[in-house]
């Protein structure tokens, strides 16, 4: 075969003609006025330190799309179909803003994600920049929606209302059981979402003057695999409470540390954060689980909605179930075609002021319906706090959603619960 | 100074820094023959966990038997994977080299996840959770168990390489590939078996590892950088110096944070080292022995 040498002159004669064949085989596409459907993007760690959680995420708001489309679709626009694209941040900030980018080169009209408030912040930015809304399903930190973008949504509570909440629900255990002070230790991981969530959490205990004294502070990175010597700087600080921001990996780690070296505790309680309610952790934790609260936005238990959609979840993904992360997932997508369904329209403009008049029903997650303020964060995101009593999850509080009595202080510790 | 605190970190550092040290004995041999540097090798590491894992599944044989069992099947992974990428690979420029090992890394993350799924997995074995009180002191009995053993197949390889005709062999075309194939060696089998018993010390590390943290396909990583962070500490290629630079870098994370937050304390510097930082410890002491010895603590003559 004859090796042909690419010069300057024939690449350009190639290029030219590519271009053109490309410009001629791209006009009938533009002749479709109305495309039957409707690109919306789902992007979320679905690889990395953090991949399951990323593709718990990513299947609720698959299975969110797939429903809407079942029901025919965004009606106001002729029963559009939505189509979702896929991206994947791998957790980190960098691939997150080119992996935005591309689903933005590829259509994507409005993008949901990214539970990292980390990949949330530069995705933020570059949605902003590019004039894309962007909805935050799951991403916590306070300080993405400080700075005044105009296409950025969260669904989920920010740091200071978990922050609000976790204080309100320790104000009525400590009543309830005569407590006067807590000695506490807190622990998070070194993301943007740990670290902002373990701040905010002291900080609301300094301000408000609470009676929690926070004797340690201990703050470890995220995909850490041994938490031996933390753990011992725990024991040396003899806290009442743990007060823990974690992970999946992490929280399992810790809960054996504690058990091995016999750190003496009256609870464990997390100011908010996942690793202590999925179904894996009662899987490999078994009675070591027990007891341990969490301050979540959680499903709402008698939620008709949520029913549903769990009975779906569960019988789709076996062993699996509607959590924190898939439920605001699926109620992220919902809001989104909620809006384009008002906006009768997929331009930007359009979408970002049909959002904020979003007033959207739910009893998927605690918290009243959907509902934005000017920053952009939902103003009826709310948190429950939830118990592993029998190595089953309950929500404890608030009383009115609450389906067991909290128990506290732990009747037993981890050491004695014959593992 | 809170003098049992720092003695239990020292302890537990010291115990973790055995595997440390089998984990870098891996890359080291693979380095000190071949002079390729092996990228992959945290994530087959979590290939010989997820072995020893699946093991304890489906038979409930515990880790610390099974890890034989990963030790061979990495041993099989590693042979086949010098045959076929890194035997190829062995006279390129060393930039070159290090594409197609991260290749495989990525390869072996992904497809970790593929066959045993994204969550974290911490399986109940039967000394998980068992520990032994000294006094103020805690020993973490999995972490022992790992360190005895780490040890024990550490001495072993060393051994090997000293007595056996392949060790011989291995060590003859370490030191000159030319001359090994001259007088009959079959350089290319001693090399594919080297990389295998290279893979296979990661491998049982991994096994080893089951009880103590769990596992998921992407903590590999970490412990690439860590097993090179010791190799190059110790002197890249020595034997020795991946042990003891495994003990050194063990110890050094665990205790760190908190002898520099005490070291601050003691200046009147109200200041916390974060545990976030430990890494930087590390680092700092690779790079303190780097100024004082280029070539790393046992790091012998120059290439």
């Amino acid at each position: 075969m004859v090796k042909k040498k690419m010069n300057r002159r024939t690449f350009l004669k190639y290029s030219a003609a590519f271009g053109a064949t490309t410009a001629v085989a791209g006009v009938p596409t533009l002749l479709r006025a109305q495309p039957p459907e409707i690109k919306i993007a789902s992007i979320q760690p679905v690889t990395g330190v953090i991949a399951d959680i990323g593709i718990s995420m990513r299947r609720g708001n698959q299975m969110a799309v797939d429903d809407i489309n079942a029901r025919g679709g965004i009606k106001s626009m002729g029963g559009a179909k939505l189509k979702l694209l896929l991206a994947d941040t791998e957790a980190k900030e960098e691939v997150a803003r080119t992996e935005a980018e591309r689903v933005i080169k590829e259509g994507a009209v409005c993008l949901v994600g990214p539970f990292l408030s980390g990949n949330a912040m530069t995705i933020a930015t570059l949605c902003e920049q590019r004039g894309v809304p962007f909805v935050m399903d799951v991403a916590a930190a306070d300080d993405i929606t400080r700075k005044g973008f105009k296409y950025t949504f969260r669904v989920f509570p920010t740091t200071t209302k978990f922050a609000d909440s976790m204080l309100f629900y320790m104000d009525k255990i400590m009543k309830e059981k005569n407590i006067s002070k807590i000695r506490g230790v807190l622990t998070n991981t070194g993301d943007l979402f740990g670290r902002v969530q373990g701040a905010t959490f002291k900080k609301a205990v300094t301000d408000k003057k609470f009676p929690i004294e926070l004797v340690g502070h201990i703050e470890y990175p995220l995909g850490i695999q041994d938490l031996s010597a933390e753990v011992s700087k725990i024991k040396a600080l003899k806290p009442d409470i743990l007060f823990p921001v974690a992970r999946p990996g992490d929280a399992k780690l810790m809960i054996r540390e504690l058990y091995k070296q016999r750190v003496e505790l009256q609870g464990i309680i997390s100011p908010g954060s996942p690793g202590w309610y999925e179904p894996e952790f009662i899987r490999d934790m078994k009675a070591l689980a027990d007891y341990v609260m969490d301050n979540v936005p959680w499903y709402n238990p008698i939620g008709k909605m949520y029913k549903e959609v769990n009975a779906a979840f569960s019988k789709k993904y076996p062993g699996k179930y509607i959590d924190t992360n898939s439920g605001y997932a699926y109620l992220g997508v919902l809001v989104i075609a909620d809006a384009l369904e008002r906006a009768k329209s997929t331009k930007a403009d359009d979408i970002v002021a049909a959002l904020q008049k979003t007033y959207f029903k739910q009893d998927l997650m605690v918290g009243l319906a959907v509902a934005f303020d000017s920053r952009g964060d939902n103003i009826n995101a709310d948190t429950a706090m939830i118990q592993i009593i029998n190595q089953s999850l309950k929500v404890v509080l608030p009383e009115k959603a609450a389906e067991a009595k909290y128990i506290h202080p732990m009747p037993k510790q981890l050491w004695e619960r014959g593992v | 100074m809170n003098l049992n605190l720092i003695l239990q970190l020292a302890l537990s550092g010291f115990l973790l820094g055995g595997v440390y040290s089998l984990i870098a004995l891996g890359l080291s041999l693979i380095f000190g023959v071949m002079r390729v540097i092996n990228f992959a090798h945290g994530e087959m590491m979590v290939w010989g966990m997820y072995v020893a894992y699946t093991i304890l599944l489906w038979t409930g044989v515990d880790p610390f038997f099974s890890f034989l069992v990963s030790a061979i099947i990495l041993f099989i992974l590693g042979y086949l994977l010098q045959r076929s990428v890194v035997n190829r690979i062995l006279d390129f420029p060393e930039a070159m080299q290090v594409l197609p090992l991260v290749g495989m890394a990525m390869v072996f993350e992904n497809s970790a996840r593929l066959i045993w799924g994204p969550d974290y997995i911490s399986p109940q074995s039967k000394f998980a959770l068992s520990s032994i009180s000294l006094g103020p002191l805690t020993i973490d009995t999995p972490r022992l168990m790992a360190f005895s053993i780490a040890i024990l197949i550490t001495v072993l390889v060393l051994v090997f390489l000293k007595k056996t005709d392949m060790g011989k062999s291995i060590r003859a075309a370490a030191d000159n590939r030319l001359g090994a194939f001259l007088v009959g060696t079959d350089v290319n089998k001693v090399y594919a078996v080297c990389f295998g018993i290279g893979t296979a010390c990661v491998g049982s590390a991994g096994g080893l590892l089951v009880p103590i943290m769990p596992l998921s396909p992407y903590i590999g990583a970490p412990f690439t950088l860590i097993s090179f962070i010791i190799v190059i500490l110790g002197g890249m290629g020595s034997l020795t110096g991946a042990m003891v630079g495994g003990f050194i870098i063990g110890v050094a994370e665990s205790i760190g944070p908190e002898v520099i937050t005490n070291i601050f304390h003691g200046l009147g510097v109200d200041l916390e080292f974060p545990h976030t930082m430990k890494q930087v410890v590390s680092f700092f002491i690779l790079i303190v022995i780097l100024i004082l010895r280029p070539q790393g603590l046992f790091g012998g003559k120059k290439r």
